[in-house]
């Protein structure tokens, strides 16, 4: 490599650049290569307006604009208006966005500085980590439409979301638990300096009255902390009982509220001992375990409906010879729709005029474009590639495809707390038997000693308190998850580590897992002898140029001829054009040869490559293979992951020829091609019931059942935004890697907390039968539970040390995508 | 000793009020993004605005 990797990539998106220079920007006054002419756009937009340090603090890339802009306008009607914007006095209109490739605090400096100088935009705040603005603006002196194409025009992608929905659910509940942390954490810190000092004067002395007012105070400090700070336990313990299945904060909710009713006795008595100390710490550390769970549930933005994201903002509606462009809400069954070329379906519905191509990639997972002609069915959410055509609308809403992917997924997601509740289940057992025994004990006790009955049952219930029990787990997972997140791995589900660790089958999707999902010219085959392969591919990619298909992004990279002329795209076959004085075809096999008056030979699914042929009048000149490349690190992940005890398949619904390619690429590895979603979810429900333990790695919406149906599911962040939402783990980057740091993760992680729960029973073991014999004071248990806890957090902690792996950036964004 | 007697509702006093400040910063939304304001500060810098049309921003 002769260029330092930031020459050689786009300046804005850090994507391949198309032939040498044709888009440039000045930033300091040396021109930087940019990719396409929405990027050149993009930076011209932020450097006009003096933002240009964007670019010195984001953390790179930026997101390719989406091919052409959108048009909004259908946000500026009355109906759009009242759904996603809300009224907040003075004329004035609130909305929430997401906001798509919004991945960095630079980001959301640039969308609230380049918004804030929008006349009639009265305030702006974007959040980074949760990806979502909140736009306050006055529809007299702006329109909605123009902020989010000016939102668009920055390079992100604006999602107004629906007032209608619970766009601040997630901010009020996350904003609740840390009010609670911060009761109990506060409280905690002042009743532990009391409890040290009644601690004190326990070994040597203390005036009576000083001990009564320390106990006191404590008492007034330890109040909010049990009613405010440690509710959720109560309302749980309590809703648990009503279904009659005892979860662990039955007895946690039973402790905190024996002990602390005890310690109120006692204070009020002024005899007795007080557990004050105790009772904040465990509340405290609780808190803090769930708070951490739940902010990495959050991040990995599992509240969004994501499949929504996959209809368009907005579509052109038919009545009568006139168009109007309406949000997907507004459509009805029988309405007529125009779909441009780039824009997604809207609808379910039939074709009726014109022909084109549709990426069905998300929902299918056939990575080939289909051809749909006049009486096909349309499926929401494809995309439209290359005609203009006319549908009727059909199925909307919960009657459409999209809608019956989603409650798949919600019925797969329903099966498996079967096994997800197992641990559950077994606190249960041992929660009734704690029960059992404290009533056993109290029943003994009120025989023969009345009173030391309540400090006894007390002691037991203290002690045997599964603080170490129900600490143990969440101490060591919030560990773990902390050790992924810092080498790229979101975990969004905290149990699925569990899973990980015993898993013994590893299942990838291949288009966009495995591969990085677009497609490289592997070869190329010269059928006419007067020409050169460079002849060729000039040729081609000088008509590939024209062409929206996927496919012509293999030739994007590569010097084209000049002078193209006459141009026509032939939906799903290939393009034509005249270079000089010869008329050119590329395209399908049979498409060239009909050019050239020959009869055509199908070619067959099973090959390796995707071919494409060039010809012009006197029959094909060249023929491309394309193959879609696999990730850097996907051969070198696959095999540590073979090392480390698990078996690597590949389930994909792309063709078989490509899919054995990738197999045999991969260390000949079992795959399965051409599998639909409900092959591969009947594929993991049979691997599971043969007793296997399945992880599903994926990216598009076909995969999400399937990923819900796995024991573990993995995503890709870079690949389709809404794998991550249904998936355990989200891998960040353009890596695989984070595969194998998960899996050893989830074993240590497994170990430390079978040591954990070890060390709990055998420390119950020995303090229960003490306590039940009433040799233990509350006290005693109280400390006895204390360093129980203390220990099994240390042990957690262990999970965090300095070998830890830190993130690496995946080396494929450093090399060429062309090889010279 | 008897200090203490006043010490400790003092510390009390302190306590409450530490938790009405907490309470009023997750109110304001400050602690629902962690990562920008770091990093806002050396974004905004002091070199002159460019001749932009005026924004209105109350913000």
């Amino acid at each position: 490599m002769d260029l330092a990797p930031s020459d050689r990539r786009c300046f804005h998106c850090g994507g391949p650049l198309p032939a040498a220079g044709r888009f440039t920007v000045q930033i300091d006054g040396s021109p930087r290569p940019v990719c396409c002419a929405g990027c050149e756009a993009a930076v011209k937009l932020i450097l006009s307006q003096g933002l240009g340090r964007f670019y010195e603090f984001r953390e790179p890339p930026s997101q390719v604009p989406a091919g052409g802009m959108r048009n909004w306008s259908a946000f500026d009607r009355e109906a759009a208006l009242r759904r996603y914007t809300h009224e907040c006095g003075n004329g004035e209109r609130e909305l929430s966005l997401q906001i798509e490739g919004l991945h960095c605090a630079a980001c959301a400096w640039l969308i609230e500085s380049s918004l804030g100088r929008e006349a009639g935009l009265r305030q702006i705040q974007v959040n980074a980590s949760t990806a979502r603005a909140e736009l306050r603006f006055d529809p007299h002196a702006t329109t909605l439409s123009r902020l989010l194409a000016r939102i668009e025009a920055l390079g992100f992608v604006p999602l107004p979301l629906s007032f209608v929905g619970d766009a601040a659910e997630g901010t009020a509940e996350r904003r609740a638990a840390l009010k609670r942390l911060g009761v109990a954490g506060l409280g905690m810190m002042q009743v532990t300096t009391f409890a040290v000092s009644l601690y004190a004067g326990l070994l040597q002395g203390i005036a009576p009255d000083l001990e009564q007012f320390l106990r006191f105070v404590s008492l007034l400090v330890a109040t909010p902390v049990v009613l405010y700070a440690a509710q959720p336990f109560f309302v749980s313990a309590w809703r648990s009982l009503r279904a009659r299945r005892p979860g662990m904060d039955v007895p946690v909710a039973l402790s905190v509220g024996a002990a602390y009713l005890f310690s109120v006795y006692s204070t009020l008595r002024g005899r007795g001992a007080v557990y004050f100390d105790s009772v904040v710490m465990f509340t405290f550390f609780l808190l803090l375990g769930r708070y951490v769970e739940m902010s990495l549930r959050h991040r990995a933005g599992l509240k969004h409906d994501a499949l929504s994201r996959l209809l368009p903002q907005s579509s052109l509606r038919l009545s009568g010879a006139q168009a109007e462009r309406v949000t997907p809400d507004e459509l009805r069954a029988g309405d007529r729709v125009r779909v441009l070329p780039g824009e997604r379906v809207p609808a379910d519905g039939r074709l009726n005029l014109g022909s084109t191509e549709v990426d069905e990639s998300l929902l299918t997972g056939e990575s080939a474009p289909q051809v749909r002609r006049p009486g096909h069915a349309l499926t929401a959410g494809t995309l439209n590639l290359t005609g203009v055509i006319e549908m009727t609308v059909t199925h909307v809403g919960q009657d459409s495809t999209l809608a019956a992917v989603s409650r798949l997924l919600e019925r797969a997601r329903a099966v498996r707390p079967a096994v997800a509740d197992l641990a559950d289940r077994v606190a249960a057992w041992f929660v009734t038997g704690v029960l059992l025994l404290a009533a056993a004990v109290a029943l003994y006790w009120l025989h023969t000693d009345a009173t030391r009955a309540f400090a006894t049952v007390l002691a037991v219930l203290v002690v045997t308190c599964p603080c170490a029990l129900s600490l143990a787990t969440p101490a060591a997972l919030a560990a773990a998850t902390t050790r992924l997140a810092r080498a790229g791995v979101l975990v969004a589900r905290g149990r699925v580590l569990e899973h990980l660790a015993d898993a013994d089958r590893i299942l990838f999707d291949k288009t966009g897992t495995l591969t990085r999902g677009e497609p490289r010219l592997e070869g190329v085959v010269v059928l006419e002898p007067r020409l050169t392969a460079a002849e060729c591919l000039a040729v081609a990619a000088a008509l590939e140029e024209h062409s929206e298909h996927p496919l012509a992004r293999a030739f994007a990279h590569l010097p084209a001829a000049a002078g193209v002329r006459e141009v026509r795209s032939v939906a799903g076959r290939g393009i034509e054009g005249v270079i000089g004085e010869t008329r050119y075809r590329i395209g399908r096999s049979e498409f060239v040869r009909e050019g050239c008056g020959r009869t055509t030979t199908p070619g067959a699914s099973d090959r390796e490559h995707t071919s494409v042929v060039l010809g012009d009048g006197s029959g094909p000149l060249a023929e491309f293979h394309l193959a879609d490349v696999l990730r850097a690190d996907a051969r070198e992940t696959v095999r540590r992951l073979t090392a480390l005890g698990l078996t690597p398949g590949i389930a994909s619904g792309d063709r078989s020829g490509p899919v054995a390619a990738a197999a045999r690429q991969l260390g000949h590895i079992a795959a399965t091609a051409n599998l639909t979603a409900d092959d591969k979810l009947e594929l993991v429900r049979s691997l599971r019931s043969a007793g296997h333990r399945v992880v599903m790695v994926g990216d598009g919406v076909n995969d999400a059942p399937v990923l819900a149906a796995a024991d573990v599911s993995a995503a890709i962040a870079s690949g389709t935004q809404l794998a991550q939402v249904s998936a355990d783990l989200v891998l960040l980057g353009e890596g695989l890697a984070g595969l194998t740091c998960a899996v050893e993760t989830s074993r240590r992680l497994m170990r430390i907390i079978r040591q954990n729960l070890i060390w709990a029973v055998l420390y119950n073991l020995t303090a229960v039968p003490l306590a039940a014999s009433g040799l233990v004071e509350p006290w005693m248990a109280a400390i006895g539970m204390s360093a129980s806890s203390l220990l099994v957090v240390l042990n957690a902690m262990r999970l965090l040390d300095r070998t830890a792996p830190r993130r690496v950036e995946p080396p494929a964004r450093l090399t060429p995508a062309i090889p010279a | 000793m008897n200090v203490i007697y006043l010490l400790i509702p003092l510390g009390l006093i302190l306590l409450a009020l530490s938790v009405w400040a907490f309470f009023w910063a997750v109110r304001s939304g400050q602690f629902d993004d962690l990562d920008s304001p770091g990093v806002q500060i050396l974004l905004d810098d002091d070199r002159a605005p460019p001749p932009a049309a005026p924004g209105s921003r109350d913000a």
